[in-house]
C-alpha cells in the first residue's frame, strides 16, 4: 500500500529533468519519459491495443542503450514542432506490419494519426515479459494529446545515466539535492520523491531470491532429516529381517567392515535412486516453471553435484548405525536367529 | 612363536609339561584343544555346555563326535569353526592360536582354515547355487574369473554341475546339503566341520552325503562329523563320545 504522501505527491516535471541535466555533473545523460499503459494502434485493417505508449526525448536511446534498428529517432526538430512521429517496437511492428515494410506508414495511435519514421531494435523478454510491444513518440507530442492525465494510467519519469558505476552513488545524491530545492523541499523535512538505481533493483531481486533460497534450503534440511530417519527404519528392518544371512555370511568368512560396507553400499543406493528421481522431479518441475511462469528456471550442473552427493551422504549417515549393528552381530547368535 | 619341533604331539603328555611349556609350544596336530570351557549365564545360574575338553585331531583324520542331545556337541563344533569364542582354555588351529585372535582374525579363519556344514544347510536363499559355493571366495578377495572357475569346480566336485544356476527352493534336501558342502569345500580348508549333516535328510539321502565324506576324506580331507545315529558314526575313524560337555569316550575304530 502506498502511504498518503506518495499519493498526493507534486509530479515530476520536464523542468525537473532540465534542472537534472544542467546542474548534476555526475550524469552522462538524462531521460524525461511519460507512459501510457497501453494504447490503442490502428493501421488499415489490423489493430493492437496492448502496446505501452511512451513519450520520449532525443536523450532516451543514449541514456537507455536502446537505440533505432532502421529509420531515425527522435529530433530536436520533433520535439519542437510536436510532430505526430512514432518509433514502434518489434511487437508492434509485427502485430500492424505483418507483410509490409512499417517506415513511413501513417497509423492510429488512440484515434491520432502518426508517420512511422523508425523502428526499435528488438529487446527480448525480461521475466516473462516482452520489451518490444511499445511504441515511442516525443514527449511533447505526448503532453500535447494527454496533458492531465491521472496516475497510474499515465506516469512519468526521470531516468538518469552515471558517467559511470563508480558515480551512481555521487549521481543519487546530486539528483537528491536538485530536486529537493526544485521542489521546495525545506531542510529537515523529508524527500517527497523517490531516487533508485538499478543497483538497488537489483539488491531486492537478490533479497528475495536468497529469501526463498534460505526457507527452500531450510525445507530440504528437515526433508532430507525426514527421509534420513525412514532410511535407517527400513535398514534396521531390512538387518533384522536379514540377520541369518549375515549369519552365513559370518560363517563363510565375512568381517565385520565387510558386512557394514554391505550395508551402507545398499543405504546409499536407496538414498541415490532417491536422489536420482529428485533430480528428474526437479528438472521437469524446472522446464514447467521455464515455460509456463515469467521466472527463469534452470538446474545448474553443480546443484546436480551436490543434490546426488548430499543423497548419497544421508544415506551412509543414517545407515551407519544400522549397518554398525549389523556388523557387530555375532556370527552364532545370528545363524540361530529365527 | 617358538620352532614346532618343540611340540608335543598328543594331549596326555602335553598336560605333563605344566602350564608354561604348554603355552609356548605350538602343537603339530592340526586342531589342539586343551582343557577347553564353555559356560553361559542362564539368570542367576551358570551352565556348563563345556567341562574342560582336551583333544587332538591330525590332519587327515575322520572323526564322528556322537553323544545325546544336548550334551555340548554343537557348542565343541562351533568353537572348532570359530563361530564362537571359548569361556576359557587354549585352542590352536594349524599352529594358531585362536584364543588370542580378534574378530577380523576369526573371520579370516572361518575363511581359510575351516569348511562348515550345518544341518539345516545355512543356503542363501535368494542366491543361486554357483553364488553361494563363491561366497567365501569374495570375502576372500579373489577376482570373479577366478571365483567362478574355482566355485565351478567344487559344483562338479559334488555333481551338481546341472544345478548351478538353480536357487535353493528348487534343490532336494540332499543337493542343498551338497550345495552347503561344495562351499565348505570351495576355499580348500584345513578342516571340513559337520554338525548333523544328515539330520534333516532321508535315509536314503543320508548314505549319499555319507559317501561323499567317505570320498572326500580318501582325497586327504580332515573332517569331523557331528552325528547321534551310530550307524553314520561307524563309518568314521575315530569316535569322540560325548557327555554333559565332557569326553567319555575316544576310540579308533580302524
Ligand atoms: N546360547 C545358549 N545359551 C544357553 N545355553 C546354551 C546355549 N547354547 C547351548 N546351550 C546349552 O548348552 C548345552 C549343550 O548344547 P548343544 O551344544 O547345542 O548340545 P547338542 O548339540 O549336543 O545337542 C545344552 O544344555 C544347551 O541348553
Ligand atoms: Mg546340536
Amino acid at each position: 500500500m502506498p502511504k498518503a504522501e506518495e499519493l498526493h505527491r507534486k509530479e515530476l516535471t520536464i523542468a525537473d529533468a532540465d534542472a537534472i541535466r544542467r546542474e548534476a555533473a555526475s550524469l552522462a545523460g538524462v531521460s524525461p519519459i511519460h507512459r501510457l499503459i497501453s494504447a490503442t494502434l490502428r493501421y488499415e485493417d489490423k489493430q493492437t491495443d496492448t502496446p505501452v505508449l511512451i513519450g520520449a526525448t532525443p536523450y532516451y536511446e543514449f541514456v537507455h542503450s536502446q537505440y533505432v534498428d532502421h529509420g531515425r529517432w527522435i529530433s530536436d526538430g520533433d520535439m519542437e514542432a510536436r510532430s505526430n512521429i512514432c518509433i514502434p517496437g518489434v511487437d508492434v511492428a509485427h502485430a500492424l506490419f505483418p507483410y509490409e515494410d512499417p517506415l513511413d506508414k501513417d497509423i492510429k495511435i488512440n484515434g491520432n494519426t502518426y508517420r512511422v519514421v523508425g523502428l526499435m531494435e528488438p529487446l527480448g523478454n525480461f521475466f516473462g515479459q516482452s520489451r518490444d510491444n511499445t511504441v515511442f513518440i516525443p514527449i511533447t507530442t505526448y503532453d500535447k494529446y494527454y496533458p492531465d492525465l491521472p496516475s497510474p494510467e499515465s506516469a512519468f519519469f526521470i531516468i538518469a545515466r552515471p558517467i559511470s558505476r563508480a558515480y551512481v552513488k555521487s549521481a543519487m545524491d546530486e539528483v537528491t539535492e536538485i530536486l529537493r530545492r526544485q521542489r521546495r523541499v525545506r531542510p529537515g523535512d523529508t524527500d517527497n520523491f523517490a531516487v533508485t538505481s538499478q543497483d538497488s533493483l537489483l539488491d531486492i531481486y537478490n533479497q528475495l531470491t536468497g529469501a526463498t533460497a534460505l526457507v527452500l534450503t531450510a525445507v530440504s534440511f528437515v526433508a532430507l532429516m525426514i527421509g534420513g530417519i525412514g532410511v535407517m527404519n527400513i535398514m534396521l528392518v531390512s538387518v533384522t529381517e536379514r540377520t541369518r544371512e549375515i549369519g552365513i555370511r559370518k560363517a563363510v568368512g565375512a568381517t565385520r567392515g565387510n558386512i557394514l560396507s554391505q550395508f551402507l553400499v545398499e543405504a546409499v543406493c536407496l538414498t541415490a535412486i532417491g536422489g536420482v528421481a529428485g533430480l528428474i522431479v526437479g528438472e521437469v518441475a524446472s522446464l514447467l516453471v521455464n515455460k509456463y511462469s515469467p521466472l527463469p528456471a534452470f538446474v545448474p550442473l553443480w546443484a546436480i553435484a551436490i543434490g546426488l552427493g548430499i543423497s548419497a551422504a544421508v544415506g551412509i549417515i543414517f545407515g551407519l548405525w544400522p549397518a554398525w549393528k549389523a556388523a557387530r552381530l555375532d556370527p552364532i547368535e545370528a545363524l540361530r536367529y529365527e | 612363536m617358538s620352532d614346532a619341533t618343540l611340540a608335543t604331539p598328543t594331549g596326555a603328555s602335553a598336560l605333563e609339561h605344566g602350564e608354561v611349556l604348554v603355552r609356548d609350544a605350538v602343537p603339530a596336530a592340526l586342531i589342539s584343544m586343551r582343557d577347553i570351557w564353555k559356560t553361559y549365564q542362564m539368570g542367576s545360574e551358570e551352565v556348563h555346555a563345556l567341562h574342560g575338553v582336551s583333544f587332538d585331531v591330525q590332519k587327515g583324520e575322520y572323526v564322528a563326535i556322537i553323544g545325546p542331545s544336548g550334551s555340548g556337541k554343537s557348542t565343541l563344533m562351533n568353537l572348532i569353526g570359530c563361530l564362537d569364542t571359548p569361556s576359557k582354555g587354549e585352542y590352536w588351529i594349524n599352529g594358531k592360536n585362536v584364543s588370542e585372535m580378534d574378530d577380523d582374525e576369526l573371520a579370516r579363519i572361518r575363511n581359510k582354515e575351516v569348511g562348515f556344514v550345518f544341518q539345516t544347510f545355512n543356503l542363501l536363499a535368494r542366491a543361486t547355487a554357483l553364488h553361494n559355493v563363491e561366497l567365501p571366495l569374495i570375502y576372500a578377495g579373489m577376482s570373479s574369473t577366478e571365483r567362478h572357475e574355482k566355485a565351478k569346480q567344487s559344483l562338479a566336485a559334488v555333481e551338481l554341475t546341472d544345478r548351478m544356476m538353480h536357487k535353493p527352493n528348487e534343490l532336494s534336501g540332499g543337493q542343498r546339503q551338497r550345495v552347503a558342502i561344495a562351499r565348505a569345500l570351495v576355499n580348500h580348508p584345513s578342516i571340513l566341520l559337520a554338525d548333523e549333516p544328515t539330520g534333516a535328510l532321508d535315509t536314503h539321502t543320508s548314505y549319499e552325503i555319507m559317501n561323499l565324506f567317505e570320498k572326500l576324506h580318501s582325497e586327504g580331507n580332515t573332517i569331523i562329523v557331528v552325528t547321534h545315529e551310530p550307524d553314520i558314526a561307524a563309518r568314521a575313524y575315530r569316535v569322540i563320545s560325548i557327555r554333559d560337555g565332557m569326553i567319555e569316550k575316544d576310540e579308533r575304530l580302524r
